[in-house]
């Protein structure tokens, strides 16, 4: 009876063995078709962005104080495929505090849902930029009016100028990250 | 061990049909069966996939160790390009190009031959009813599949054997012969295309018949050059230059200029962008 | 927990009769190669299958990048095996698998012929199998085009030639095949849906009729 019972708690234990070794085995088999799928197919949140080129965008001269509309195509490189992405940029060239010239080129794209904001187009809002949309108002540097419904100022295009005074553009970043 | 008078009060869970009295999951008893017997799970499937794992670790080092394959993009206007199958396939590609299978007869290797394979194979069971299971006491349905396997594998072989495995390297979407650009003013592109070079080589010394060239620099000197030209090699006869002496060596020395220069023409010329001076910076 | 867990669905769905269905059954000697070693051979459906699964996994990791599209096809393959990270493996997983799959599977099938196992009672499972050999040389035979290369573009055009020459409904079968009248666009498509989605749902139904059937009729016994 108790070598029985002895044979018995073997026998559960060698079982139990079994399935462990049967998952570590099954684990590998698992692992080893799997990562490299895996691996492949969160690639795109892995990938470092890539530097993007700038874009000419014209003289330096033509821009003033008053934010100037410019519609530019920026190429862009997905995946495989390579076009051109249609722009809007909002440029304003001035002489800041310490007298140095400052280039602001402001992205449409309305920091509350994503509509496309106009400079000036308002009767009640003159010399701002104003969303149609739910009425997100912007000041002329960009930064939202407290009180509408965009909770950031709108997004900055990179840019440079080169020797000869044109003008480049590159990607629109938030402003907190410039 | 359940109940044995379940059919009296059976009782459910809820109002669905799961017996509500339920027999604990005991292994089977296993001392009725003969033999050394033993259960699936898990004693047998830590088996089965052991073998898998060992599969699998070579069919991992199969894939890490060579690329697929992949040639460069579909062009139904080349006519260089002699097809082939999946090697899977050869068999049935080579069979039609017997004389009984082609031509007139085409249907008896499209159709007739496939298709009086895989009817004796669905019906095998019926073709084959005795209830004899050892192979070497049904030496008919034995020896037929026999010789399906042999002619399989030397059908396989010949058309493998048959074809020209050179190509595919040539039209591989990474292979430098793709790349070439070779400039057609030459003088050396002159002499080459007016004589017959060009008919085997390609117009873009690509190769067809022949192998392509457009490397020749890199594989030999004007002299080595010089000699292939005037006393052949391999399938390339002897005396195939029919031009002065003066043209010879312009093209001579047009071929050895192609491997050192012209051949990376094709890539390495990617745009890099000048991306500084970000005016702020980010 | 897991216990617990597990207690709670068998109260309710009683899925324990199904578990031992599938996994708590006997496996007689002349199969298990830890017995005799020429058992081996019993191995190879099951690796056909495992390789199948492999198949039906790095496909559809491959359709994250793929496009059935004559002018976008080479170059998204070009990209995936290229730029993305463990690309060429995945491909090549696929690739090769496909391989790997047709010789186990023409190993399982050669097993099963000389040792008489497609016998009576055993005739329609048989059946089942080699259909499942035919739909797995269509998914090979329709996969081949999909990287729009020239070996792709040629071996299927011998092959559409092939379903050509059948007589009565040969240019049926070819317009069927190509999608149109020339091997292009539309034959890509269709080849594609083809080895995506309907030869892919014969060969699961099939599997699933093949493995139904072995465990009502046990493995045949020893010679």
């Amino acid at each position: 009876m108790s070598e029985n019972d002895q044979q018995k708690t073997n026998d559960v234990s060698r079982r139990q063995f079994l399935n462990y070794t049967l998952m570590g085995v099954g684990g590998f088999l698992v692992a080893g078709t799997i990562t490299p799928m895996l691996r492949f197919a969160i690639d795109p949140v892995l990938k470092v962005d890539e530097e993007t080129d700038m874009v000419a965008i014209g003289d330096i001269s033509k821009y003033g104080p008053e934010p100037t509309r410019e519609d530019f195509q920026f190429p862009v490189k997905d995946g495989w495929a390579e076009y051109e992405l249609p722009q809007t940029a909002w440029i304003s060239v001035f002489e800041n505090d310490k007298g140095e010239r400052e280039v602001l080129a402001l992205s449409p794209i309305c920091k509350h849902l994503g509509c496309t904001v106009q400079w000036d187009t308002h009767e009640d809002y003159p010399e701002h930029f104003y969303c149609p949309c739910h009425d997100g108002l912007y000041t002329k540097d960009g930064i939202n009016v407290p009180g509408t419904p965009p909770t950031a100022p709108l997004d900055v295009y990179q840019y440079k100028v080169d020797d000869k005074g044109t003008l480049y553009l590159g990607k629109a970043v938030p402003r907190e990250e410039l | 061990m359940a109940g044995h008078d379940d059919h009296k009060d059976v009782k459910y869970v809820g109002d669905s049909r799961i017996r509500a009295q339920r027999t604990p999951n005991y292994p089977k008893d296993y001392s009725e069966y003969p033999g050394k017997t033993e259960p699936f799970w898990p004693n047998f499937l830590l088996k089965e996939w052991m073998v898998g794992a060992v599969v699998l670790i070579g069919f991992l080092i199969l894939t890490v160790s060579h690329e697929p394959p992949l040639q460069v993009i579909a062009d139904p206007t080349d006519t260089n390009y002699s097809p082939i199958p999946d090697w899977y396939f050869l068999f049935l590609y080579e069979v039609l190009k017997y004389t009984y299978a082609s031509g007139p007869y085409t249907v008896i290797g499209t159709v007739i031959i496939p298709g009086l394979a895989v009817g004796a194979l669905l019906l095998a069971p019926w073709l084959d009813p005795g209830p004899e299971r050892r192979w070497y006491k049904r030496p008919i349905a034995s020896g037929l599949m026999f010789m399906t396997i042999i002619s399989l594998f030397i059908l396989t072989y010949q058309a493998a054997e048959g074809h020209n495995w050179e190509q595919e390297e040539r039209y591989a979407h990474d292979s430098p012969a793709q790349n070439v650009e070779i400039d057609t003013s030459e003088e050396g592109y002159q002499i080459y295309a007016a004589q017959s070079c060009i008919a085997c080589h390609g117009d873009q010394l690509q190769g067809a018949v022949g192998p392509p060239i457009f490397d020749a620099g890199a594989k030999y000197d004007a002299d080595g050059v010089r000699d292939l030209i005037e006393n052949g090699i391999g399938e390339m006869p002897p005396g195939q230059f029919e031009g002065s002496e003066e043209e010879l060596d312009i093209l001579v020395e047009w071929l050895v200029s192609l491997g050192t220069d012209a051949a990376p023409s094709g890539d390495a010329s990617d745009e890099e962008g000048s991306a500084d001076g970000n005016g702020e910076g980010d | 927990m897991l216990q617990k867990l597990y207690d709670w669905v068998d109260e309710r769905l009683d899925i324990t009769p199904m578990w031992r269905d599938i996994a708590d059954h006997e496996v007689p000697e002349h199969v298990n190669p830890a017995h005799h070693f020429s058992a081996f051979v019993y191995c190879f459906g099951g690796l056909t299958f495992f390789i199948v699964v492999i198949q039906f996994l790095s496909g559809m990791f491959l359709t994250m990048y793929y496009v059935p599209d004559i002018v976008n096809a080479h170059a998204s393959v070009m990209y995936l095996q290229n730029e993305v990270a463990f690309g060429a493996i995945v491909r090549g997983m696929h690739h090769w698998g496909a391989s790997v799959v047709i010789v186990l599977m023409f190993l399982h099938t050669l097993r099963v012929f000389f040792t008489g196992a497609y016998k009576k009672p055993r005739e329609l499972n048989w059946v089942v199998g080699v259909l499942l050999f035919l739909v797995i040389l269509g998914l090979g035979f329709t996969g081949y085009l999909l990287p729009w290369d020239m070996k792709a573009y040629f071996a299927t055009s011998v092959g559409v030639e092939i379903a050509a020459s059948i007589p009565v409904i040969g240019g049926l079968a070819e317009d069927l095949l190509t999608g149109g009248t020339i091997l292009g666009a539309e034959t890509l498509t269709r080849f594609f849906a083809i080895h995506v989605f309907f030869l892919p749902a014969a060969l699961m139904a099939l599997l699933a009729a093949h493995f139904i059937m072995i465990r009502r009729q046990g493995i045949s016994g020893p010679l």
